[in-house]
């Protein structure tokens, strides 16, 4: 069964007074396996971060279907709707989206603490996870005290410390100079190879060819898909440099 | 017309903060202007005590005048804060400094006419009836005219021109020094988690506890007077000190208990109030301070007015009171006679009717030693708290006011003592020991002279010379004699009296030498203009502080609310539900609204005692009243408080939201 099930999902936005209305995702259906590692790529506008925010329930579809695990995100109640979230879901953010009054270790507790997990159990959860992020000795500094790379690390640990079905990327290298990019990558990469189901959103080939799966969404539909299989990072590249050309002078196939 | 243009376009964008320090402009002017007119009126120079209540309109003038000053520039610069991305954004727009000083010049003149203008003729529609507030709580009946006074308008102008220029100044200085992307980036730089200052803590909670202590322990009223004085600054300093470095200190107590902090109703609102504290303490502490400053005021103007007549039978236990210093037996017949004979023409009876001769003396009084210093010998020593007021009452009028027929040897003595005083069979004044015959306590109301601020105790003595050479030897340079009081009440009908009392005093200018003359009557239209002028003030200053703290808990609700919403809008996305939002604000609102009440009241609490003393020494015992009049302000206040709280949180929320 996948992990996750998007079936014809269609979005259209109404202006306030009912005038005109625009429509962001026209028909998209794929679904992601457990332990998979997708990319989805596509131009501004082309509707990916209205996908994302369904995905993330922060938004509905106008018509269709989102099932996490077989269960239709549309049957959850409102009031479910925040513990659903933390339980299934974590997310990355591009501008990281930590809290500056909170230092990094309390910023990971964040979702655990809503969770309402003690303290003890939250400080265990922690300890292998900040070792892999290799964020130890950062754990008490504050944001501002620290690199871009490094609060998007801490932001990943954010993500992973509720061991979440999904993890949700919305342009995690947006941010981030080619280094840290690089590093964040290949973070990536170790997670997912320890069994972690993510999904990113991305402007960045280098970023998008190491995932496992790419898929190019335009004009609100899934466009093109591309599979890892043998390929290294570098062939990889080749081809997704190749499917966006072709999506930008036109794709008329 | 560019430049005009774009300032009034700014002014209506920015509505939000802008209206109401407009409003608070004109408020402020109108306030002035009215307290200004009021005190230059010439009618009120024809009053009785119109001195005394010009002087307090004149403080009221320079209290309301240094206020206008410190709260304008405060509130502006709160606008400058917020405003500093729009001037930012001016700049990389292509704006160099001259334009922008050129749009600010505008902005600030288009706020000076409209403040000045609109502030003035409120001032001078609403002056009249404030006129005639002041004179219906003073029980004026003589209707006084309230002209527009034009000094008093030149010198509102003057003084709000230069508030506003200088305000402009600032303004400019604060655009002029940063760079545009400093400008753009304004608050949102990263705050550093304040440090735990404990030096500062303990020296808050020290001075707070040492104030609260002196308020608690002081007894007489006139060592109250010097010692609330000291401990209002303590109480000051440690409601700074611990709103600053206190609640951040107790604060990190909280954090650091893992416990409790790692809790989802505590995480968010522990640290969050962290931020919060550090920099609104100091806003914090200047509410808490101003709603005390308030409530103090408007309470004892209030108790005072509304116990005037408890006060005039404090300070006058009768309706006339006589003292006659020259106590030659043929003076004092001749008083005797003339009250008789007067009161009998006007039909009017006598009743409590208390004479003697006395010597009246402030002592020191020595409980360890039983010895008492006389007058200057006392004032040398010691300390304004150990005073008390000695009365020596000769033997024979002790007999006769008692109906007693005891003796006294030569060197004898009856003694009354001070509620405080111990008894002890032998007593010294100066240096002279004296036995103690027993000791009494007096039926008759023998102490019209002593004033309800001090103690009094009573010594009898077998023979008026002795007293009499006390009073050469140690009296005030003066007030070296024996002294006669009179005091009566009358019956019958208030013409009546009023004739009698007219013809007394007429003949004891007379004929009777050294006479003096209090009737109750008089000092009631006085008492009324005092105390009246008193209340005056302090509602008016108490509802321009009122007014100053409802706007600055605005500004703090606005300012933060938009340092919030990218808070919330982030825990939102990290799976914090709604309804936790929501509860995690109203708690930390809640908290730094309701924290500088709170301190107020328990401030006022602690000065309670003390206040009662003060107000012992303006004649007003009624502590019951005093009560009464407290609570009655306090709750009217935390109505007005939570009134703006609502309004406010309001705006809080749909800006967060």
């Amino acid at each position: 069964m996948s992990l996750l099930d998007v079936k014809n999902v269609k979005k259209i936005y109404t202006t306030r007074f009912g005038g005109s209305q625009v429509q962001a995702l026209a028909d998209v259906t794929f679904s992601v396996e457990p332990r998979e590692y997708v990319a989805i790529m596509g131009e501004s506008g082309s509707g990916k971060t209205t996908l994302l925010n369904i995905l993330a329930s922060l938004d509905k579809p106008t018509s269709g279907r989102v099932l996490l695990k077989g269960r239709d995100l549309s049957t959850i109640k409102d009031r479910e709707m925040a513990a659903f979230r933390r339980q299934n879901l974590g997310f990355v953010f591009q501008d990281f989206n930590l809290l500056d009054t909170f230092s990094l270790e309390d910023n990971i507790y964040l979702p655990l603490v809503l969770a309402g997990k003690k303290y003890e159990e939250m400080k265990q959860c922690l300890n292998p996870i900040a070792q892999q992020l290799g964020i130890t000795d950062l754990l008490k500094k504050f944001p501002y005290e620290v690199s871009g790379g490094q609060k998007q690390r801490a932001a990943v640990a954010r993500a992973l410390i509720t061991k979440p079905q999904l993890i949700l990327a919305d342009e995690p290298t947006g941010a981030l100079d080619s280094r840290a990019s690089d590093d964040l990558m290949n973070l990536f990469n170790t997670i997912n190879q320890n069994g972690q189901t993510i999904l990113m959103v991305t402007h960045s080939v280098k970023a998008a060819s190491s995932a496992n799966r790419v898929m190019f969404i335009k004009d609100g539909q899934v466009f093109h898909q591309i599979y890892r299989g043998n390929q290294t990072n570098e062939e990889m590249y080749q081809k997704i440099s190749a499917a966006l050309a072709v999506l930008s002078t036109g794709g008329e196939q | 017309m560019f430049y005009p243009k774009l300032a009034l376009t700014n002014l209506k964008k920015n509505g939000k903060t802008y209206i109401p320090y407009l409003l608070t402009c004109v408020l402020t002017v109108m306030m002035f202007y009215v307290m200004y007119a009021i005190s230059k009126n010439t009618g009120l120079d024809q009053m009785q005590g119109g001195t005394t209540l010009k002087i307090i309109l004149g403080w009221a003038v320079i209290v309301t005048g240094i206020f206008s000053v410190v709260f304008l520039f405060y509130t502006n610069s709160f606008l400058v804060k917020q405003r500093k991305k729009e001037f930012g954004l001016y700049q990389v727009l292509g704006m160099d400094k001259g334009n922008l000083t050129k749009m600010m010049a505008w902005e600030s003149i288009l706020t000076i006419l409209v403040s000045i203008v609109l502030g003035l003729a409120a001032g001078i529609l609403l002056g009249k009836l404030m006129f005639l507030i002041l004179l219906k709580m003073m029980h004026f009946a003589v209707p006084l005219k309230f002209a527009v006074e034009s000094d008093a308008m030149i010198g509102t102008i003057i003084l709000f021109l230069i508030i506003f220029v200088i305000t402009f100044i600032f303004n400019l200085f604060q655009v002029q020094t940063a760079n545009p992307v400093e400008l753009l980036h304004g608050g949102s730089q990263g705050e550093k988690e304040p440090k735990t200052k404990w030096l500062l803590a303990l020296i808050g909670a020290a001075t707070l506890g040492i104030g609260y202590y002196i308020a608690q322990t002081t007894d007489s009223p006139l060592a109250a007077i010097g010692k609330f004085f000291i401990a209002v600054i303590l109480v000051i300093i440690g409601t700074y000190c611990l709103f600053t470095a206190g609640s951040i200190a107790f604060l990190k107590i909280l954090k650091k208990n893992k416990k409790f902090y790692y809790q989802s109703r505590h995480f968010t609102s522990v640290s969050g109030m962290i931020y919060r504290m550090k920099q609104n303490a100091v806003g914090l502490a200047n509410i808490c301070i101003m709603s005390t400053i308030v409530l103090v005021l408007v309470s004892v103007s209030v108790s005072l007015y509304t116990g005037i007549e408890d006060a005039l039978s404090t300070r006058f236990p009768t309706d006339l009171n006589i003292m006659i210093y020259d106590t030659s037996q043929e003076n004092l017949d001749k008083a005797d006679q003339i009250i008789k004979e007067e009161t009998e023409k006007a039909g009017v009876g006598l009743e409590n009717r208390v004479y003697y001769r006395a010597g009246a003396f402030t002592v020191i009084y020595d409980q360890k030693n039983s010895r008492v210093l006389l007058e200057e010998n006392a004032a040398a020593s010691y300390s304004t708290e150990d005073f008390l007021w000695m009365e020596i009452i000769p033997l024979s009028d002790y007999n006769r006011l008692e109906g007693t027929n005891e003796t006294l040897d030569e060197n004898e003595i009856f003694v009354q003592m001070p509620d405080s005083g111990v008894h002890s069979d032998t007593f010294r004044i100066e240096n002279e020991t004296y036995k103690v015959k027993k000791s009494i306590s007096l039926k008759s109301e023998a102490k019209n002279g002593v004033s309800s601020a001090v103690e009094g105790m009573i010594v009898v003595m077998p023979d008026v010379q002795k007293i009499a050479e006390l009073k050469q030897q140690y009296g005030y340079e003066g007030a070296d004699k024996v002294t006669y009081s009179d005091s009566f009440n009358m019956s019958g009908k208030e013409e009546a009296k009023n004739t009698a009392v007219k013809a007394i005093e007429q003949r004891f200018t007379e004929e009777v030498a050294e006479s003096y003359i209090e009737y109750k009557d008089a000092y009631r239209s006085e008492f009324f203009i005092i105390y009246g002028g008193f209340l005056f003030l302090g509602v008016f200053v108490g509802s321009l502080f009122l007014m100053a703290t409802v706007l600055i808990i605005y500004y703090k609700q606005i300012s933060e609310g938009y340092d919030d919403r990218s808070r919330y809008q982030i825990m939102q996305k990290v799976g914090m539900s709604k309804k936790e939002v929501r509860h995690s604000i109203k708690s930390q609102v809640l908290m730094v609204f309701f924290m500088p009440l709170i301190a107020a009241i328990i401030h006022v609490a602690f000065a309670f005692k003390t206040v009662t003393k003060l107000l012992a020494v303006m004649n007003l015992v009624n502590v019951h009243l005093f009560f009464l009049c407290t609570v009655g302000t306090v709750l009217i206040f935390a109505v007005f408080y939570a009134i703006v709280f609502t309004v406010t949180s309001k705006q809080y929320y749909k800006i967060v939201q």
